[in-house]
This record gives C-alpha cells, sequence and structure tokens, in this order.
C-alpha cells in the first residue's frame, strides 16, 4: 500500500529539511516506546542536534513512514535523506564504532576503561568463569545510557575490549565503555548466592536542592513535582503542605510523567531522598533533587511551626 | 468498544503461507524459512542471490516492502518479525 502522495512528499520534504532526522514515538525529552529511548540515548552521545518527528501526534507519517522506508517499525533513522535503520541496526553500527561515520561526525576515540576488582569479587568471578566460561565465552561488563550496570556471561563480540584487574578478565563492549570508566566493582557472598555492587563515577548524581531554594521555587509557583518519602508516622509528625506522599499511587504517577518533569523529594535527614531521586534517574528522570537536611533542616531555617522530630 | 478476541486471527500456518506468497512475488526463487514464535510473531530466513551487493538494511528492506501490508494497521496479522535473516547462499 503506498502512501498518499501528500503524505510521501510530506515525508521527503522532512528529510531533506535536516541532516538528521529520527521518526520516533514521543520526543526526544519523553520518548513514549523503548526502541525510541535506546535510539535517543544513543544518538545523545554522538551530536547534540538533531530532527525528532513524533508520528503519535502524526498518524499520517506513522502509517506513511512505514510504506516509504519499507520499514514495519518506528524507529526509523535518516541521515542526509538516506534511510539508515531502525533501533537494532543504530545499536549494531554503535558498538562496532561505524555510526559516527554514518552521522558525518568525528569519531570519539575509543579509550579502554580502567576497572578495579576487589578481592571478593575477583574470587567470585575466577570461579564463574572457570564454571560457565570458555574460550569464546567471557564476563561481560555493561553500562546501559542510564548508568544500570550488567554484569553476564555471554559470547565474545569481535569489537570488545578485554579489561583486567585483580587477575580477572572482563569483556567490555564499545557503548559501555565510555561509561566504565572508573567503575569498581565488589561483591559479597550471601546465602543466595553472589551479590555484586557496581560503585560507577559516571553515574549522573542527583542535584542539591537547599531548603531555601525550595522555598522559593514554592513562593514562585514554579512547576514542579514534589514528593515527601518517608512513611505516613512521620509524616503525620511534620509535613510540608505542598509535598505529596510518595505511596504507589503517586509512584504510578510519576512514572507515566514525561522524563524531564522536574521531580523534587524530601525526607527527614536527606538520605532517603537522596536514594529516591537516584532511583528515578535510573529510570530516566533527568531533572532530580534531593531537599538537603530534609524536613529538619526545614523546620530550623524555612518554617519553625513544623515540629522537629 | 469491541472485545478483543485473542488469537483470533487466522491460524499461524495461514500466515506463514500468505508471508511465503508474498515474498516469493518480490523475490522470485528465493528460499524461504519461516517459523512463529507465538501468536502474531514471526522468525524469517531467505536465501536468494537478489541479495547480492546490498547493504543489511537494503537486503531487509526487500522483504519487509513484500511484507508490508501484512503488518500494517491496528491490528495486522502480522504483528513482529523477531528475526530476520538475509541470506545470499
Amino acid at each position: 500500500m503506498a502512501p498518499a502522495e501528500a503524505t510521501r512528499q510530506q515525508i521527503t520534504k522532512l528529510i531533506e529539511n535536516d541532516e538528521i532526522v529520527l521518526f520516533m514515538k514521543g520526543t526526544r525529552g519523553a520518548p513514549q516506546c523503548g526502541f525510541s529511548a535506546t535510539v535517543v540515548q544513543i544518538l545523545d552521545t554522538y551530536v547534540s542536534e538533531y530532527a525528532t518527528i513524533d508520528v503519535l501526534a502524526n498518524p499520517d507519517i506513522r502509517d506513511g513512514i512505514k510504506a516509504f522506508s519499507s520499514w514495519p517499525t518506528i524507529p526509523q533513522l535518516y541521515v542526509k535523506g538516506e534511510f539508515v535503520g531502525g533501533c537494532d541496526i543504530i545499536k549494531e553500527l554503535a558498538v562496532s564504532n561505524e555510526l559516527a561515520e554514518t552521522l558525518g561526525v568525528t569519531p570519539a576515540p575509543v579509550v579502554t576503561p580502567k576497572i578495579q576488582i576487589t578481592d571478593t569479587a575477583a574470587n567470585i568471578l575466577r570461579a564463574l568463569q572457570a564454571q560457565h566460561g570458555g574460550p569464546d565465552r567471557s564476563l561481560h561488563l555493561s553500562v546501559d545510557a542510564r548508568y544500570q550496570s550488567g554484569l553476564s556471561m555471554a559470547p565474545n563480540q569481535a569489537l570488545d575490549m578485554a579489561v583486567e584487574s585483580n587477575g580477572v578478565t572482563l569483556m567490555i563492549d564499545r557503548l559501555s565503555a565510555g561509561r566504565a570508566d572508573g567503575i569498581t566493582l565488589d561483591a559479597t557472598e550471601t546465602p543466595q548466592g553472589p551479590s555484586f555492587k557496581v560503585d560507577n563515577p559516571n553515574a549522573p548524581q542527583p542535584k542539591p536542592m537547599s531548603v531555601q531554594q525550595l522555598k522559593q521555587a514554592l513562593d514562585a509557583e514554579e512547576s514542579f513535582e514534589l514528593f515527601d518519602v518517608r512513611p505516613p508516622e512521620e509524616l503525620a509528625t511534620a509535613s510540608i503542605p505542598a509535598a505529596s506522599q510518595m505511596n504507589e499511587q503517586e509512584a504510578e504517577r510519576l512514572e507515566s510523567l514525561p522524563k524531564n518533569t522536574k521531580v523534587v523529594f524530601l525526607c527527614h535527614h536527606g538520605l532517603r531522598s537522596q536514594a529516591a531521586a537516584a532511583h528515578y534517574m535510573a529510570l530516566g528522570f533527568s531533572d532530580v533533587y534531593s531537599v538537603e537536611g530534609g524536613i529538619d533542616v526545614w523546620s530550623q531555617e524555612v518554617d519553625p511551626s513544623v515540629p522537629r522530630y | 468498544m469491541a472485545l478483543q478476541i485473542i488469537n483470533a486471527g487466522p491460524p499461524a500456518e495461514e500466515i506463514i503461507e500468505g508471508i511465503r506468497k508474498c515474498i516469493l512475488d518480490a523475490i522470485p526463487g528465493a528460499e524461504i524459512e519461516i517459523s512463529s514464535g507465538g501468536p502474531g510473531h514471526f522468525e524469517i530466513r531467505v536465501t536468494s542471490p537478489a541479495f547480492a551487493g546490498k547493504s543489511r538494511v537494503g537486503q531487509q528492506q526487500l522483504v519487509y516492502g513484500a511484507i508490508a501490508h501484512l503488518m500494517a494497521g491496528n491490528n495486522p496479522v502480522v504483528h513482529a518479525v523477531d528475526r530476520l535473516e538475509c541470506l545470499t547462499e
């Protein structure tokens, strides 16, 4: 089924107007599907400016682009008017280091990351490698665009980099490599088996917000989401009326919001809010704050009518 | 809103025959293997000299172009091609 001539002309114009055009579900700031989100994350590491077309807002283009490209799925990437591919192909091009050339940018030099493996982790990994590894299978460390790490036993890929620490060799793919430099890999033995812990200094940290900044933002009626992550008993003792109590319904509502929504977390002293903020950053939220010192400092410096406990 | 009945589409064998016919129309003489990996999901392997000299994307576009109409619309008979291999021999 050929797309209507008008749609075809519209698409031709779109791919001629900009050098790099991504047809996706949602927007760059708020992708509405995992495949689109993955491609945005990859492109963001290469280029700062590119055009995106939200097919969910343009049903004609959504159907039209599939016929136009002879490609059944969204997202679809066009560079200089040429169809490049969908999510899988873009990932492959990134891993094989061909994407920079495809996008017409200077490829970033790929530096072998330095990682540190603690003694406990090294012992466990050596045992795993001996038991499950082989000439073509090794331990792989991956770090995705949200800085979530993964450790797996997998077949070796042509362009994997071997990184050695404490007598253990880990394979790291090229996309992960840039995000893995400086990682410390630790482990503890538990009755359920080994539990690994990755400390990655490259992971973005939630931003600190002082109680004064919070007060200002509330007074100015800025648009943002404020969540108190303490349990109901503590909220009953002391609370800020503007803050919503984090619970299942609120968590669900937050997760459905655009990922560029400004989100602020509050707790008693600032530790639990920091953990909550880190959690939502890992889920892809980009503008996340934790209130320093929590409601305790709020009652000392902003509103003495809020009891301390 | 109408209730959607799961698996109300044609049986997998029938869809597979449909896919095969469409690919053969587009790539005469191609050797085609299709398996179903669950309702609406298929894995396809096509072998044809017609792929020679084409990029991987170009090869897959040949196949996808042939079955695009089976994947179009809101409730298509082919929901997803989980794997598409294009070989020249």
